[in-house]
């Protein structure tokens, strides 16, 4: 089990100014705060040391990028080889996640690919397999909503 | 795209942060071609934004959620206002419209088993949710950084 970090609010302030724009000035963090630029960059790196922030880095939008075809699979596998069928998955092109989860079915995979025929082409593949009983795609229409900002950084106001 | 995009990129991609100062000397360019170049990545929408990668096991959350959500047409709601109000919910972070099984599928991160039935009946009492079925996983393992963010 890992520790919980428990944020002050000028924690939660960076980390909140960080999600939502990742090149936001310290200057700017600081000054809202009320604190100085010495105290954000210490207290980033106290957040990286202790391995809250990761890093950062930009969203890119997929399609603009020619991966024009995103879908989320639902593979259903013998239950004794679901870590097989995972790793075989994470190995394969078009494959960006794979996890085994709880649910309607046990493995849930998020693929992009080029073209329709290529998800499609990716999908008969994983089907192929001898320990996959059944794959189901739902093809990612419309905008993808990304909403990092809706992290609840502050537990003690959080539901629970 | 050209190369010196390809550059910008795949740098903001390891660190936001990046400074344009340094990518223009690694790319032996003036600092003004690489934030002209970055600016037009956004204007045009390759780059939609940037954010911070948190570790979400340190920040409380002990596993991450994915909801198939499907809307009832007859009551005349749309699955755009579904996903419209999906989206406001806290600790949804990636929503989208989806052709196949369900109309909508969303993932979220979770605090623990009650937070996850909890945010299940929440999302079933969304006016036009006409049914729901979830999978749910231990962890918070980066979805896809580069595009979706976790």
């Amino acid at each position: 089990m890992k520790q919980e970090q428990s944020l002050d609010a000028t924690d939660t302030a960076i980390l909140r100014a960080l999600q939502l724009d990742a090149r936001t000035k310290y200057t700017q963090i600081a000054e809202q705060q009320g604190v100085s630029v010495d105290t954000i960059i210490k207290r980033l790196n106290k957040l990286q040391t202790d391995g809250t922030v990761k890093r950062t880095t930009i969203l890119l939008d997929p399609r603009r990028l020619g991966l024009e075809i995103i879908a989320n699979l639902a593979i259903a596998t013998e239950p004794s080889c679901t870590e097989e069928v995972i790793a075989h998955l994470r190995g394969r092109e078009g494959i960006l996640f794979a996890t085994h989860t709880m649910g309607q079915y046990p493995i849930l995979a998020i693929a992009a690919t080029h073209t329709m025929n290529e998800m499609n082409a990716l999908k008969e593949a994983i089907q192929s397999h001898t320990k996959v009983h059944d794959t189901k795609a739902s093809i990612w229409v419309d905008q993808i909503l990304l909403c990092p900002q809706n992290f609840e950084l502050e537990p003690e106001e959080a539901p629970r | 795209m050209n190369e010196l995009d390809r550059k910008i990129i795949e740098a903001l991609t390891r660190d936001a942060r990046t400074s344009f100062r340094s990518i223009a000397a690694e790319a032996d360019k003036s600092t003004d071609t690489v934030i002209n170049h970055y600016r037009q990545l956004t204007d045009e929408g390759v780059i939609r934004g940037s954010t911070v990668v948190l570790d979400a096991g340190r920040i409380g959350y002990e596993g991450t959620a994915a909801f198939h959500i499907d809307v009832s047409t007859t009551t005349g709601h749309t699955p755009a206002q579904v996903l419209d109000t999906l989206i406001r919910m806290p600790n949804i972070i990636v929503a989208t419209k989806t052709v196949g099984e369900h109309d909508i599928l969303a993932l979220a991160a979770i605090h623990d088993v009650r937070h996850y039935t909890e945010l299940g009946r929440e999302i079933a009492a969304i006016p036009g949710v006409r049914s729901i079925s979830s999978n749910v996983w231990a962890g918070n393992p980066e979805i896809c950084p580069k595009y979706f963010i976790i």
